[in-house]
């Protein structure tokens, strides 16, 4: 069972590496990997659980294991929605980033 | 702690119903998407009301074990006061914004299919699947399933007009509800190791006051705050709902953001262990009050009428958090007063926010832009919605008597009951700056028209005569204020199955 | 239920009753003939259902109580008397004008919280009531719709939600402090005196209430709302509106406030003279009369303090005689301006200006007026010492005043054509009735309400009463003379100063919204995630310790 603190550092070590991408990275595109990395992370953290559970009672604890494969089914379609829209916007607007100082933005500009 | 009740499976039905309607409707797709999205929100509206009516009667809360097998295994469906409160909320509005797209999202005549409608009748669906989920939902994990759902449906709603602009706010959206979603899955992931179950019922009370359990909720805190875009985490809201199409900007504001609400009300109240709940509290009400006072200030500053009623959320949003430090404080009855007071507050601006959203989308639609200080003649080509806004922002502001005024008074006498009379401050200095910028709106649509040198032929105006949605918009806002006029005893409901709540 | 109690209800459920009758198109069109039969019920009930017993609706969940005391069933009468008056003269003023229907909408809201303050008698529905007669009043103001109106409109909003908000904040503390579920006023008033909070309480009621009534300094939006309002919205604003501040103090004030006595006697006696002074530099007619306003209520509010700080007994019904009278002379000269401005011929104006003369002298206490007694009824609270010369000190002020007002009506000309022709008779009858009414009916009820025999106030210290008449005559001819050196005063005095405010406001606004809009980029939004985690989880864990 020493695999779990390797396996629990390596999970921090994403959601760490994920947080910091989504937040500083400017690109969408990156975004959205930094966010998959998050998840990766996440799941690594249910997988270590699941070992943990299991280790009292036998065998992998299954719970946890169902969850990673839901929450993998959802990071999946999150990240399908994310990209199409991202696609959908630089087709329209050529724009490749989400800040708002860039280009014209009717609906989000401030009163004058 | 019994897995079933009796009337259980009207809460399967519940959930059930959109998502068979939604499947079969994208099946048989055009016109007959929007019948059944019709008729499925109308009977959702019963069953949402049969809910209440059996909550209320028993006294406690409905149960309802999926497939037989009870948690920490199986997944559990409840229905408590508040998940009936708000999923009748929830139905009515919904229903109400689906008799208001009936005039701009019907199929054109001549098509037996066209996109727009379609998806917008099908995603409307889903999201009164997702939120019915969310509501019902017993076990955190399964709530966080709901909450995706819920921000996917929602953001297809928003987009649905394909503007340039639209994309780029909700995908600011999209990221930063995945941030948070992200959050509070690190968060459950704790919570099942430190308990080996994520059942709410069977979290509360257990829970420890160690690190990892504190870390746990710390960050669904902050995930689900990120959600409910409490300042200063607002940043995608304001663009976000203010361009999205009316009836997804109603749902958006009015009911998305209610879903991480309640969410956010089982793990204070339910999961986390009360004297840390207690500790932390004030720091939830400190950002609730920065919002209130921060988003109505830069709400009485926009030039544009939709991104008023946008900054308007984040200012009522604010509220809701006020109630954590005072129905965690305090003696039973203040912390029954306050817990009503927030629900109040979720409900009454629920049904105001969604009247207000679709009032400003038919006076935009009727002057052909949303400038506030060109209002002017609103009042005529469009009075009932200018009624409408105006008696949505008395609810808002919490003039008597109204839904808004109930919430917002229950929650500033039991800041004075508890000592913390600084939120009372907050909450009568919101309601004044709130006062203020639905007074520019109203004041600016009731001034005559600007002359202008066109021939009255040309004039760009007011083709909106249609008086259905106008109406909805009124009816929406008619209730936020008649929830007003009920007597307060009548909210028993509430409290049915709050921890701490004398039974 | 008895007659008296469904009186009572039908008070101010009369025009409520109108105005659900409204939603109907053959009764909305047929409405401005039928203003003047709203307040009626009222009156009824002002007349037959005084010192009735209370009606409590729903006592177990929702406690709705209505009561009607004597000095509060005085005062109801004279405020129904002058907005009947007032519905058939404003019938008549706007007769088909186009914007008369809404005006008639935003009248019968106003009348049913104007009358419904009177006999609410639990803290809900007075709050409620006095909602209905602060804010609607706006539509009143804005009617004629020039940006003086506006202005004067907006202005008066915000201080009617300020006040609001006061009383809001007072009536929450005194809720709390009863011990049970009862919101009764009467209740509260009882469990009062023990609160911790309350001064607070009674600072809050009397801001909130002193702001109604014109107390300085929150007297700013009567100068500014009365002239700009049309005749017959001005004469209720001042006659019946401001009389909810009164109403409000009369009942919410404990018996025990003797410190807060001679802090309202202080208050109200600034007030007085704070009128005088500026109306003195006014040229519009309607605003001297709404100084005139500010500087009578100063005077019943010292009354009313100083009966609290002495524990003078029958404060209550001296104030409420002193206010009904002001009621009916005040809104009586309201109508009197209007009419002035339509009737034209020398003989024709004789009709105007010489029951206004005799109107305006009784403000100064000129005997055998109904002012006479109005200011003998209060002789007990402002009789001695240094009060009392004050007071007569303010009589000689009112007198002075009140003839500078009736000269600036007198310089009122016909205007030359109207593009609507007014109905002159009705105008005519009202001002006259509401003359008379303001001159006999406190003769009248001077004896029935046990404030003594009228006639031997007549008879008593004819030099005292006389003296402050004269002497503002003589003032008053001086006025006249050398007036036009005196700096003017702009309507809303105060209100200059509040410029200064509002730049600081728009500052701080303008610094929330470049905060707000730094917030708002997606780096520091996720740097405030995380640092809400860190925050959440510290405060949680420390406490945890």
């Amino acid at each position: 069972m020493s695999g779990a603190p390797i396996f629990g550092l390596t999970g921090a070590a994403l959601v760490g590496l994920g947080l910091f991408g989504l937040l500083v990275q400017a690109a969408v595109l990156r975004k959205i990997l930094a966010f998959n990395l998050l998840g990766a992370g996440v799941f690594l953290l249910f997988g270590v659980v699941a070992q943990r559970g299991g280790t009292a009672g036998g065998g992998a604890d299954a719970v946890p294991q169902a969850m990673v494969i839901t929450g993998l089914v959802v990071a999946f379609a999150a990240t399908a929605l994310a990209v199409v829209v991202a696609l959908r916007m630089h087709q329209i607007t050529g724009a490749a980033t989400i800040s708002e100082s860039d280009g014209a933005e009717p609906g989000g500009s401030d009163a004058a | 702690m019994s897995p079933a009740t009796p009337g259980g499976s009207l809460l399967v039905l519940a959930l059930i119903l959109p998502v068979a309607a939604m499947l079969v409707a994208f099946v048989l797709g055009g016109r007959a998407a929007e019948r059944l999205a019709l008729a499925a929100l109308g009977l959702g509206a019963l069953l949402a009301m049969l809910v209440a009516a059996a909550v209320y009667r028993a006294g406690a809360p409905l149960a309802y074990a999926v497939g037989g097998w009870a948690p920490p295994l199986g997944l559990a469906l409840r229905a408590d006061g508040v998940t009936a409160a708000m999923l009748l909320t929830a139905a009515l509005v919904l229903l109400a914004v689906a008799l208001f797209g009936r005039t701009g999202h019907a199929t054109p005549p001549g098509l037996a299919e066209a996109r727009a409608p379609f998806a917008f009748w099908c995603f409307l669906l889903a999201l009164s699947a997702a939120l019915a989920a969310a509501f019902l939902g017993g076990d955190l994990f399964n709530l966080f399933v709901a909450l995706e759902m819920l921000t996917f449906a929602a953001l297809a709603l928003a987009c649905l007009e394909g503007k340039p602009s639209q994309f780029r706010s909700e995908l600011r959206y999209l990221l930063f509800a995945l941030i948070g979603s992200v959050l509070y899955l690190l968060g459950t992931v704790l919570l099942y190791g430190g308990y080996g179950t994520l059942d709410i019922a069977l979290l509360a009370g257990r829970a420890r006051a160690d690190a990892p359990t504190l870390l746990a909720a710390a960050l669904m805190t902050a995930g689900l705050a990120a959600k409910m875009a409490l300042f200063p985490l607002h940043l995608w809201l304001p663009p976000a709902h203010a361009g999205a199409p009316p009836a997804a900007s109603a749902v958006l504001s009015g009911l998305v953001v209610k879903a991480s609400f309640v969410l956010l009300l089982r793990l204070w109240f339910w999961v986390m262990p009360p004297l840390a709940a207690a500790a932390a509290a004030p720091l939830l009400a400190a950002l609730g009050a920065a919002a209130i006072l921060a988003g109505s200030l830069v709400a009485l500053r926009q030039a544009r009428l939709k991104l008023l009623v946008a900054y308007s959320t984040v200012a009522q949003i604010g509220y809701l958090f006020l109630m954590f430090p005072l129905a965690l404080a305090g003696d039973a009855e203040v912390a029954a007063r306050a817990w009503l007071g927030g629900i109040l507050q979720a409900s009454s601006h629920a049904f105001a926010k969604a009247a207000m959203f679709l009032a400003a989308g038919l006076i935009a639609g009727a002057l052909g832009h949303d400038r506030i200080a060109a209002l002017g003649g609103a009042g005529r080509a469009v009075p009932v919605c200018v009624v409408a806004f105006g008696l949505a922002g008395l609810s808002l502001m919490g003039i008597p008597p109204s839904g808004g005024f109930t919430a917002k008074w229950l929650l500033l006498t039991s800041a004075v009951a508890t000592g913390q009379w600084w939120w009372a401050l907050v909450i009568v200095g919101g309601g004044v700056l709130t006062g203020g910028y639905v007074y520019r709106v109203l004041a600016g649509s009731l001034t005559a028209p600007p002359v202008t040198d066109a021939p009255i032929g040309d004039a760009p105006l007011p083709a909106a005569a249609s008086r259905g949605p106008q109406l909805v918009a009124l009816a929406l806002a008619l209730v936020s204020v008649g929830l007003g006029l009920l007597p307060l005893a009548s909210f028993g409901l509430v409290q049915v199955g709050r921890l701490g709540a004398a039974p | 239920m008895t007659g008296s109690q469904y009186l009572l209800l039908a008070s101010f459920g009369a025009p409520l009753g109108l105005l659900i009758a409204c939603l109907w198109e053959a009764p909305r069109r047929r409405l401005p003939g039928l203003l003047w039969l709203a307040p009626l019920p009222a009156l009824a009930a002002a007349l037959l259902a005084a010192d009735g017993p209370p009606l409590v609706l729903d006592p177990a969940r929702l406690r709705f109580t209505l009561a009607l005391d004597a000095p509060s069933a005085l005062l109801l009468g004279a405020v129904a008397l002058l907005w009947s008056a007032a519905g058939a003269y404003a019938h008549g003023y706007l007769g088909g004008k186009p914007g008369a229907r809404r005006f008639a909408l935003w009248w019968l809201v106003t009348l049913s919280g104007s009358l419904g303050v009177f006999v609410a008698a639990d803290l809900v529905s007075f709050y409620l009531a006095f909602a209905l007669v602060s804010l609607p009043a706006f539509g009143l103001i804005v009617q004629d719709g020039t940006p003086r109106a506006r202005r004067a409109g907006e202005v008066t909003l915000l201080l009617a939600v300020l006040g609001e908000v006061a009383l809001l904040l007072g009536f929450a503390l005194l809720g709390d402090a009863v011990p049970g579920p009862s919101l009764a006023i009467a209740d509260a008033l009882a469990a009062l005196p023990d609160s911790p909070a309350r001064s607070m309480v009674v600072g809050l009621l009397v801001a909130g209430f002193g702001l109604k009534a014109g107390l300085v300094p929150l007297h700013v939006w009567l100068p500014l709302a009365h002239p700009a309002a049309p005749m017959p919205a001005s004469a209720v604003l001042s006659g019946a509106i401001v009389k909810a501040g009164i109403i409000g103090l009369l009942r919410f004030l404990p018996p025990d406030a003797a410190d807060w006595g001679g802090v309202l006697a202080g208050l109200g006696l600034a007030t007085a003279f704070w009128g005088v002074g500026c109306g003195i530099t006014q040229d519009n007619p309607k605003t001297v009369l709404a100084y005139s306003t500010v500087s009578q209520m100063g005077v019943t509010v010292a009354a009313l303090g100083m009966g609290l700080a002495l524990a003078v007994p029958g404060t209550a019904m001296a104030v409420a005689f002193y206010a009904a009278h002001h009621v009916l002379a005040k809104g009586a000269l309201f109508l009197a301006v209007g009419v002035g401005a339509v009737l034209g011929g020398a003989r024709r104006r004789t009709l105007v200006l010489l029951p206004a003369l005799v109107l305006a002298l009784g403000f100064g206490g000129m005997p055998g007026t109904g002012g006479a007694l109005a200011k003998a009824a209060v002789k007990p609270q402002l009789g001695d010492g240094l009060p009392g010369l004050l007071a007569a000190l303010s009589a000689m002020g009112s007198t002075l005043l009140m003839l500078h007002f009736t000269r600036r009506l007198a310089a009122v000309r016909p205007a030359a054509a109207r593009s609507v022709p007014i109905l002159a008779p009705v105008l005519l009858a009202a001002w006259l009735g509401m003359a008379a009414a303001a001159l006999l009916l406190p003769w009248a009820l001077y004896r029935p309400l046990g404030l003594g025999n009228p006639w031997d106030v007549l008879g008593k210290d004819l030099a005292m009463a006389l003296w402050p008449v004269l002497a503002g005559a003589l003032l008053a001819i001086a006025l006249a003379r050398w007036g036009g050196r005196l700096p003017r005063v702009p309507e809303g005095d105060l209100l200059v100063l509040t410029g200064r405010a509002g730049g600081l406001g728009e500052a701080i606004g303008a610094a929330v919204a470049r905060l707000e809009a730094a917030l708002r980029a997606w780096p520091v939004a996720g740097m405030a995630l995380l640092a809400l985690i860190l925050a959440l989880f510290g405060t949680m864990l420390a406490a945890a310790r």
